[in-house]
């Protein structure tokens, strides 16, 4: 390790030895200018800032008060500061951002970094350098100009020095180290700007392609990202944000909290503390995973808010909004010419609200400091923050904190890239607060969701502009209005708390390139300054990127007009020859194909849906506060492809000329160019925020309803370089981002005639201009295209309500949350339904048969003996075969699935189950004397499993399927009880049922057990069995005779496998219907058991292996895999033999599908349908909001091939019997709750969907999967109820 | 309340015991309790494969994934490349003889410059390591169908897919001999290393690890 590799801080320095260092005294201004991006200034107490150390073993820490966000800063100034001081790139080391070291620069923002920001620390290098060689001269006696460096150090030729001899000091003749002149001095000079730095020519490093410094220690994991800290006793917290998602103006913001039930995270483990202020609320945990537990299940009940208004038409929304006009420039008179004008254009372009969506959501940690450090040091507060913007950070943290702002120090480590300012301050606050109220160090980790919900976003934008050509077709007039509300987006925390008010001010930054490049001889330039509506700053291009797109397309809208090519057209009024020579040369690379109308030439003349353009657009990236100052030059030729069935666009190639003048590193500006390209192409084509219909609230939660470019859609991208290593350097970190979205609407107009000025291009947008030009589409593929469309866009999506606040809300009736878990497997929510209709349709009947069921039940109670023993049953008297044999079957029979409460001991009772009736509590089944089966008889057991009598006599509710196993063989009974008494016994309290009267008299249950528990046991309809088909059964290698296996698996089917509980439907006294009924399919809970009989909906037929494979591992290839309650069960069936399972799989079959396919078969049949589904596919792509949600959220793990190949099972779902089932109940299920906890852990595991999708994005998700993989089968009208009712199900259930 | 298992997870070829509760994914706990900074958090959903890690040599995101529900299985992180290298028939040392040795992936991705910010970076390489393993020579369409659900926002994908070719061709380079300089792992975790002996498989029923 070097010494530069040590970190100091600045205040160390002046007393450290074997140092030469250059410092500045801290910048004092500007401070804040009106309108623009906050500059705080540091203190003068702080001392004097440093900007470089060279140490005596040579090597260098060079500090900059800027970041690098992922766009190479620190390799670059790296390089800067190598060559100034002649050496190599491994011999400095960068420091950057953090507020006791580097020196304050300002924001990391408008590509500034190199092209202003870094002339300090060159000067500062040159500077040590000149003193290097004037110090050497010095001692050799010579003059400055004699000595030279090399890595040995300074040295003069032996001629030079006088006499030929070394300097008294210098043991190696003729060469100073740096240790040579520095040795145990500390030495400091003031930074002065006017030193020579080296002439370019002179350059070895700086224009020479350089690795990035960071990358290395990325691929391998080391500690670089804030995510990553960890100091000891840290804690993990997680905050709980407002229903007004994105929104952080208003009166409600800060005042919007009712109060939350502070006992409902109780059952966390490692609760700390549950922090509130204001609308700030926060958790904070030992461990993450119960941070993010306490986050979901912190009960909170918040106002509503009034919203925000609809956004969905931007125009509108924002003519609304309250403005400020603002003249940027008026040459000639734009309003008079345009008047007179021989065509006049006047047009509208309308920009999205788009995201940062960084890739990782922020993270800070906080450490609150000890009163004694705090007195030691200064220091009260201590973060960690991928932030942007330090200073300013640390005078929002001071507030805080209570504190100076020299009391907090700011460290910065790397974040997630962001391209401009998203949630890394507010998760800086957030920590803080936390931090502060445990007074402990904690990280806060922001959600996804947040993160989306929350970031500053890229502001929507309108701009109008009106122009026109004269009789010779040249440019007249050009009156440009744009109007764009951001501001600078406050620390959201402070906003919450109370700490500042939630006043939105106007900035001053919708300026950005407001002035076209081109000449027009009359101009007028407006800006409408607004306060944000959605909570807004600068993204990437700011409000340069949706203006330069203004002017971009109308140039071309006017070459179109002037019946000229858009590039010659350009060439003709381009002021800049810079500029020209970059767009001449980036359209020659890119084989440009001079036009004066759009060419809509087909791109394949095999595939006529396919169109293909070209379009142009060139921009300079003019930033900072009017008229600003510009970064470097970019132009774009893309190439696009357009399907006039569907509408969608592919870029197939962006060739893109930049002019950065003198590029530092030029592999370095290459990777953001290319970075550039792609976010724009996304930005164009995929990006826009969902809003909530009504208020306003962001809904884009994920990567689903907020898709991005993926590796399917990267163009091919050629990067023309100007050669301009003469010349200053220019900012590269957003310049060849600005004009790529008009060129890919020029490029759409090439291929289809159609103009798009409202990005992003999505198929719907291109469909709907398309057809609305009434264009000729080729009929077959039209309708098939309009027939899906009809099938998949049929949600009336806009009426949802908004998911997101309603989950915050988390309004959960009181009495579902008492209960933290209900039995999964009875269908008794069916029968409630039934019995309340027949309550209501006879009061006075009911009550009548009421009352006799009451007598018989009076009777029935002096009926039952007490059989309980005094004694307990001797374990011996039965074998161990005996005691494996019951296990096995009590496997089978899913005891403990009932039997075994949330995280209680097993088979200890304590269930809840919900039934209409109320809610009944399993019972302790372990042998424990008092609470458990431990004073049963075998004749008492018995008595309860076929006739549903507890040993004490009393009637058991027929939660307990005692209907189906009175039919158990008396050895197999026999087995259970031997079994149930082996176990460990755990002593419980008494369950209390909450049956209401007259159903917690069991009594009556002897009245239920006269009408229902005698019925002979039903059987399936016998159906060919198919000898042939189960020839192949490995049970049959073992020699048993499939009839015996058919026979027992009818006997376990019907005894102890209890199937029909959950797959029979149930009359209204909760009994199982019979005959026709039985086995054919029932809602249970709110989960859908299928029929296992002919009236299966599976798309493939199931067979007994398919089946015994379901059975056995919870999927199959051909059928999909178990969930909800199946796959508990599949779970607990692990110990039950293959025998067993084969045995009932034959006997299911057999009734289910009678024409026993080989798997074989089943192949074909599989294939025929994938293929079937593939078609779909792709004459679906891009058809629909439902699939890109899909694509976004689904396709990692669901996809037909052509995806990744990730752990986990990806059965098709186009095999899937719950896509073709009659009711969505368990698709909605799965997508709202996932599958933590699946059959078995080879299928993979699947997250829930809940707290991510709003109600419209779930509901548009379904009914794409259904049409999309269920072709055939009708669509589902019950999506909204059904998914109204589950939502409101406990979300633990 | 909630009760904690104590499992023992097998991660890069170390056990580590810990206990655990179900809300507790596989990443959480590689990156809290065996301190690992490879797999990263980015959407908890499976969606943006930032999280990837290989179980069982397969790629898995480990932001769905419970901890307890990968007991018994090998867990392979960004940390642990280097070692699942020696297992196969390369392995690229570092041209810099004084840093660790690299695996071929690894080394592609920084020869090629595969990253801005690289926070999905880690994603980037599990997904390409565990592409090769199963397909030495994909093509470029089995390269992209691979990495089509992994989400790259500052716009790498253009570095990634030559980093991705060039590991294919570094992985074709035969296995060195130098390869005793590399030292087995470290625990990362000092807390560990007093549990790490204390604890021996071989009691546990049923279910593999849980005691």
């Amino acid at each position: 390790m070097t010494r530069a590799q040590i970190p100091f801080k600045r205040q160390d320095l002046p007393s450290m030895k074997g140092v030469i260092w250059v410092a500045r005294h801290p910048v004092a201004g500007p401070q804040g200018i009106t309108g623009q991006p906050p500059f705080i200034a540091s203190s003068p107490s702080e001392g004097l800032e440093v900007l470089v150390a060279l140490w005596s073993d040579a090597s260098v820490t060079a500090l900059h008060g800027h970041v690098d966000l992922g766009t190479g800063l620190r390799t670059a100034l790296g390089q800067i500061v190598a060559e100034e001081l002649c050496m190599d790139l491994s011999d400095v080391h960068l420091e950057m951002g953090s507020t006791a070291t580097a020196p304050n620069q300002g924001a990391t923002i408008a590509s500034n970094s190199i092209q202003t920001h870094a002339q300090p620390l060159r000067c500062a290098a040159a500077q040590l350098f000149v003193w290097g060689l004037a110090q050497s001269a010095k001692r050799f006696g010579v003059s400055a100009s004699q000595v030279s460096y090399d890595n040995r150090g300074f040295h003069v030729p032996d001629s030079a020095l006088v006499g030929g001899h070394a300097t008294l000091d210098n043991p190696t003749k003729g060469v100073l180290s740096w240790n040579d002149l520095i040795q145990e001095q500390n030495i400091c000079l003031e930074l002065d700007l006017s030193v020579s730095t080296k002439p370019s020519h002179q350059y070895r490093l700086v224009g020479q392609s350089a690795e990035r410094v960071d990358i290395p220690a990325k691929a391998q994991g080391d500690l670089i990202f804030v995510h990553d800290m960890r100091v000891e006793g840290m804690l993990h917290g997680r905050v709980i944000r407002p229903p007004y998602a994105g929104v952080d103006s208003g009166d409600f913001v800060g005042k919007s909290l009712i109060g939350i039930e502070r006992e409902s995270p109780a059952h966390i483990p490692g609760l700390v503390g549950v922090v509130v202020q204001g609308d700030f609320i926060g958790v904070v945990c030992l461990r993450e995973e119960h941070a993010e537990q306490a986050m979901r299940d912190l009960v909170v009940h918040w106002r509503d808010w009034p919203g925000v208004g609809s956004l969905k038409d931007t125009q509108a929304a924002l003519s609304k909004h309250p403005s400020v006009e603002r003249e940027l420039l008026n040459e000639g008179n734009a309003q008079q010419a345009w008047d007179t004008a021989s065509v006049k254009l006047d047009e509208t372009y309308v920009w999205p609200y788009q995201m940062h969506a960084s890739i990782g959501p922020s993270c800070a940690l906080a450490q609150w400091c000890t009163d004694e450090e705090y007195q030691a040091t200064g220091i009260r507060l201590r973060v960690w923050a991928g932030t942007q913007n330090p200073h300013v950070l640390r005078a929002d943290l001071a507030l805080i904190a209570n504190a100076p702002d020299v009391g907090v120090e700011v460290i910065r480590m790397e974040a997630a890239g962001c391209y401009g300012r998203n949630c890394a301050d507010d998760v800086a606050a957030d920590a803080a607060i936390l931090s502060k109220a445990v007074n402990a160090p904690v990280r806060v980790q922001l959600s996804r969701e947040q993160e989306h919900a929350w970031e500053p976003k890229g502001a929507a934008q309108v701009m109008q502009v009106k122009g026109g050509l004269d009789s010779a077709g040249n440019p007249v007039a050009y009156d440009f209005l744009s109007s764009y509300p951001s501001n600078g987006a406050p620390t959201l925390a402070l906003l919450l708390t109370g700490l500042i008010e939630p006043v939105a001010k106007v900035y001053e930054m919708g300026d950005r390139t407001a002035k076209p490049p081109y000449q027009y001889p009359n101009l007028r330039v407006r800006v409408q300054d607004m306060a944000p509506i959605l909570r807004a700053s600068w993204l990437r291009g700011v409000s340069a990127l949706p203006n330069s797109f203004a002017h971009e397309s109308f140039i071309d809208e006017l070459a179109h007009q002037a019946h000229v090519d858009p590039l010659e057209f350009r060439l003709a009024w381009l002021e800049d020859p810079r500029a020209q020579a970059l767009l001449r040369d980036t359209a020659h690379k890119a084989q440009w194909r001079p036009h004066s109308s759009p060419q809509e030439q087909g791109a394949d003349p095999k595939d006529p849906d396919w169109l293909k353009g070209q379009g142009v657009a060139y921009a300079r990236y003019v930033h900072s506060k009017w008229p600003g100052f510009g970064a470097a030059y970019s132009a774009w030729v893309a190439d696009v492809e357009v399907n006039q069935v569907t509408g969608e666009v592919h870029v197939s190639k962006v060739v893109v000329g930049h002019d950065a003048g003198m590029l530092i590193n030029p592999k370095g500006v290459e990777h953001q160019v290319n970075g550039n390209v792609l976010q724009t192409t996304s930005r164009a084509l995929m990006e826009e925020v969902q809003t909530h219909p009504r208020t306003g609230a962001v809904q884009s939660l994920e990567w689903g309803s907020y898709p991005i470019l993926n590796f399917r859609q990267v163009p091919v991208i050629e990067i023309v370089h100007m050669p301009r290593q003469n010349e200053a350097p220019l900012g590269a970190g957003e310049s060849s981002s600005v004009p790529g979205t008009a060129a890919i609407a020029n490029a759409i107009f090439d291929a289809t005639g159609i103009r798009l000025r409202n990005p992003p291009f999505t198929p719907e947008k291109v469909l709907a201009a398309l057809n609305s030009a009434h264009r000729a589409i080729p009929s077959e593929g039209a309708n098939h295209g309009a027939n899906l469309g009809a099938n998949l866009g049929v949600n009336d999506w806009q009426d949802q309500p908004n998911q997101l606040a309603q989950n915050q809300n988390k309004n959960i009736a009181p009495h579902d949350a008492q209960y933290p878990s209900l039995s999964q497997d009875r269908n008794w929510s069916f029968i409630g339904s039934q019995l309340l209709k027949l309550t209501r349709k006879g009061l006075a009947l009911a009550s009548s048969v009421v009352m006799c069921l009451l007598a018989w039940g009076l009777y029935g109670l002096t009926m039952n003996p007490n059989w309980q023993q005094r004694v307990s049953p001797q374990l011996s008297m039965y074998g161990p075969k005996m005691i494996e044999r019951g296990a096995q079957l009590a496997a089978l029979g899913n005891c403990s699935g009932c039997h075994t409460a949330e995280n209680g001991a097993l088979n200890a009772g304590g269930k809840p189950i919900q039934t209409p009736f109320g809610v009944v509590f399993s019972t302790n089944i372990t042998p424990d004397e008092n609470s458990g089966l431990g004073r049963w008889s075998y004749k008492a057991f018995e008595r309860a499993m076929r006739e549903g009598v507890s040993a004490d006599g009393h009637h058991l509710y027929p939660a307990f399927p005692y209907t189906s196993f009175k039919d158990l063989a008396d050895e197999d009974m026999m087995s259970l009880y031997a079994w149930s008494m082996s176990q460990t016994p755990v002593a419980t309290q008494p369950y209390q049922n909450t049956l209401s009267w007259p159903f917690n008299t069991r009594g009556l249950m002897r009245f239920w057990n006269t009408l229902f528990l005698n019925n002979p046991s039903p059987l399936l309809e016998p159906t060919t069995l198919d000898k042939q088909a189960t020839q192949s059964l490995k049970a049959v290698e073992r020699a048993q005779q499939p009839d015996d296996l058919f026979k027992r698996g009818e006997y376990l089917v019907g005894s102890v496998g209890h199937c029909s509980a959950c797959h029979t439907e149930r009359g209204m006294m909760g009994n199982e219907k019979r005959d026709s009924h039985y086995l054919s399919g029932a809602m249970v809970n709110d989960w859908f058991a299928p029929a296992l009989t002919a009236k299966n909906t599976a798309p493939l037929p199931w067979t007994a292996e398919e089946l015994f494979r379901y059975l056995r591992t919870g999927h199959t290839q051909f059928h999909g895999v178990a969930s909800g309650p199946m796959a508990q069960i599949i779970k607990d069936w692990s110990s039950v033999p293959d025998e067993d399972l084969w045995a009932m799989s034959i006997y299911l079959a057999n009734s289910m599908n009678p024409r026993a396919q080989t798997d074989d078969e089943l192949s074909t049949m599989a294939t025929v349908r994938l293929e079937q589904s593939k078609a779909l596919e792709v004459k679906a792509r891009g058809l629909d909001v439902g699939q890109r949600q899909f694509e976004g959220s689904c396709s990692a793990c669901h996809h037909e091939g052509g995806g990744p190949n990730l752990l986990g099972t990806n059965a098709p779902l186009s095999l899937n019997t719950n896509v073709h089932g009659e009711s969505p109940n368990n698709l909605i299920q799965i997508i709202l709750k996932g599958c933590p906890t699946p059959a078995n852990a080879q299928m993979g595991f699947m997250p829930a969907f809940k707290d991510s999708l709003t109600d419209s994005q779930v509901v548009d998700l379904v009914h794409y999967i259904r049409a999309r993989y269920a072709p055939g089968k009708p669509e589902w009208t019950q999506v909204n109820e059904t998914l109204e009712k589950l939502r409101q199900m406990p979300t633990n259930n | 309340m909630i009760h904690s298992k104590r499992v023992q997870l097998r991660v890069n070829g170390r056990e580590h015991t810990l206990d655990l509760t179900p809300q507790a994914t596989l990443l959480h706990v590689l990156r809290n309790d065996v301190e690992l900074n490879g797999p990263k958090y980015g959407c908890g959903l499976g969606e943006c494969g930032s999280c990837t890690v290989l179980v069982d040599k397969k790629p898995a995101r480990s932001c769905v994934i419970p901890a307890l529900g990968v007991i018994g299985r090998e867990i392979t992180t960004l940390e642990g490349l280097p070692a699942l290298s020696l297992e196969g028939q390369c392995l690229q040392i570092s041209p810099n003889e004084s840093l660790p040795p690299l695996h071929p992936v690894q080394r592609a991705f920084i020869d090629a410059q595969a990253a801005q910010c690289g926070y999905c970076l880690n994603g980037m390489i599990m997904m390409t390591v565990a592409l090769l393993l199963r397909n030495p020579q994909p093509s470029r369409q089995e390269v992209i169908e691979a990495l089509s659900a992994n989400l790259c926002r500052c716009g790498a994908h253009v570095e990634i897919l030559k980093a991705v070719d060039l590991a294919v061709s570094y992985s074709q380079v035969p296995l060195k001999n130098s390869l005793s300089t590399l030292k087995p792992h470290e625990p990362l975790n000092p807390l560990l290393k007093g549990h790490d002996s204390a604890i021996d498989g071989s009691e546990q029923a049923n279910v593999p690890g849980v005691q």
